[in-house]
């Protein structure tokens, strides 16, 4: 266990890489969640149709299968990305699927009489949508999408398949080093626990805060 | 002068028809009761009015702007917004947001819709909460309101666009009885006011009788029979309206 203690330096760079790549991945990932949401629930049809088959893909093939296709796929088009940016991409577009269906669970959970209201006061269906619906509607996700962060967290370590210096990577790099396994994943097992724990703490403090009424 | 007029409109839905080419005419400034069973399809004629249900044959015209069947997406649109504009509406199950204080909800639309500045709004807003008689509740959430007082601000969130019209759907259907009154008051108190027109769905016949111009009573889609409310609840002309005020009057 001291060889972890030693190298603790590295491993601190890994679980910085992990969450840096949740978060980054989480934010364009939301982006990418209200888009398809408001694309299935509001677009024409072929609209509603890409966004189906997106979250259909997404949802029904491995995401380390997602990763190497962006990672190593792509370089047979021309388009060469670093590890780290790679994995980034291809976190976003997995994540936005998931989260794209939590937020039209919520979006849908919103009573029509809200949206009623909105337009029968002159708002158009957008305004209404981003006004009335959307903040009502994100109370409803935020407990869904906390959980998606956490299972995100931890699926980061696909990510190594790739080459990305995150936790699990670094661990691996610490093994070749000092031909010792255990101790560098039990010592990486419990950072992730860590991380998963104080993020699942912070999610159940703001569900308490949203569960009173406004 | 013609203030709502529908023009054969016939409302379906799939095989249902629940609305059978209504033809209706309302002066600017009457106020107007619509009496009938339920599934009637009173509702569904009140939100053809503002565009809530599409039509599915005929037209609707709100104070000289048109919608007819099968209009053109775009024009329709224009249409809608402009005689949204001009109509507020008060639902049974009164939809305050949730999310905002019974003034955030007074003037929502007029930062939004009217783009007015946020004070002149708030000042406007709080003028319609003293008229509802709830200006001490500007920064309660509804959830802290009573039924009565929720319907209130919704009546007051309808008043701050300044509309020519006012639908009321039921406005009381949900409240405790106790709680009708103070609902009941605030209506009478619009139709004293000169100008309003109003299109009233409901089941207070104390409110048909005293304060409307003109009873209208519809069954099955159609309007059955129309009236002065003395000589209507006096004497019905038709057989389904004598049955349908006896059903009531046993209670």
């Amino acid at each position: 266990m001291e060889l972890v203690f030693e190298n603790w330096e590295l491993l601190f760079k890994g679980a910085y890489y992990t969450l840096y790549i949740a978060v980054i991945s989480m934010f364009f990932g939301l982006f990418i969640g209200v888009t398809v949401a408001l694309a299935r629930l509001k677009g024409n049809r072929p609209v509603r149709w890409a966004a189906r088959v997106y979250v259909s893909v997404i949802r029904g093939t491995p995401a380390l299968v997602q990763i190497v296709i962006v990672y190593y796929g792509l370089v047979d088009y021309g388009i060469t990305l670093g590890p780290l940016t790679a994995a980034c991409i291809a976190l976003s577009i997995n994540i936005g699927a998931y989260l794209s269906e939590a937020i039209r669970g919520a979006i849908l959970s919103i009573p029509k009489g809200q949206t009623e209201a909105a337009l029968a006061t002159g708002m158009t269906s957008w305004q209404a949508m981003y006004r009335i619906v959307l903040p009502q509607a994100a109370r409803v996700a935020i407990p869904p999408m906390g959980n998606t962060f956490i299972g995100m967290l931890k699926e980061t370590s696909l990510v190594s398949f790739i080459a990305v210096p995150e936790l699990l990577r670094s661990a691996q790099l610490l093994i070749a080093r000092y031909y010792v396994n255990m101790p560098f994943y039990i010592g990486i097992a419990i950072m992730y626990w860590i991380m998963s724990t104080v993020f699942s703490a912070i999610l159940e403090a703001v569900e308490k805060r949203l569960s009173k009424a406004y | 002068m013609t203030m709502i007029q529908t023009k054969k409109l016939s409302k379906a839905y799939h095989d249902n028809e629940v609305l059978k080419s209504i033809d209706l005419e309302v002066r600017q400034g009457e106020i107007v009761v619509l009496l009938g069973p339920s599934g009637s399809g009173k509702s569904t004629l009140l939100r053809c009015l503002n565009g809530l249900e599409t039509l599915t044959k005929g037209a609707v015209e709100i104070n000289g702007v048109r919608l007819e069947a099968g209009m053109k997406n775009r024009a329709f649109k224009t249409n809608l917004l402009q005689i949204r504009k001009q109509t507020g509406m008060v639902f049974q199950q009164f939809n305050l947001y949730p999310h905002k204080t019974a003034l955030g909800n007074v003037i929502e639309s007029l930062l939004i819709v009217k783009k007015m500045p946020r004070t002149q709004a708030e000042q406007l807003g709080m003028k319609m909460l003293e008229r509802v008689g709830l200006a001490d509740k500007r920064d309660a959430y509804p959830s802290k309101l009573s039924g009565g007082q929720q319907q209130r601000v919704a009546i007051a969130r309808a008043l701050a666009m300044e509309p020519d019209i006012l639908l009321f759907d039921e406005p009381t259907s949900a409240l405790d009885p106790e709680l009708v009154g103070e609902v009941l008051d605030v209506m009478r108190m619009l139709a004293r006011d000169e100008g309003m027109t109003m299109l009233v769905v409901t089941h207070e016949m104390s409110f048909a009788r005293n304060v409307a111009n003109r009873v209208l009573f519809m069954d099955e889609g159609v309007i059955v029979e129309e009236g002065e409310p003395e000589s209507f609840f006096r004497q019905p002309k038709t057989e389904r309206a004598q049955r349908f005020l006896n059903k009531i009057n046993q209670h």
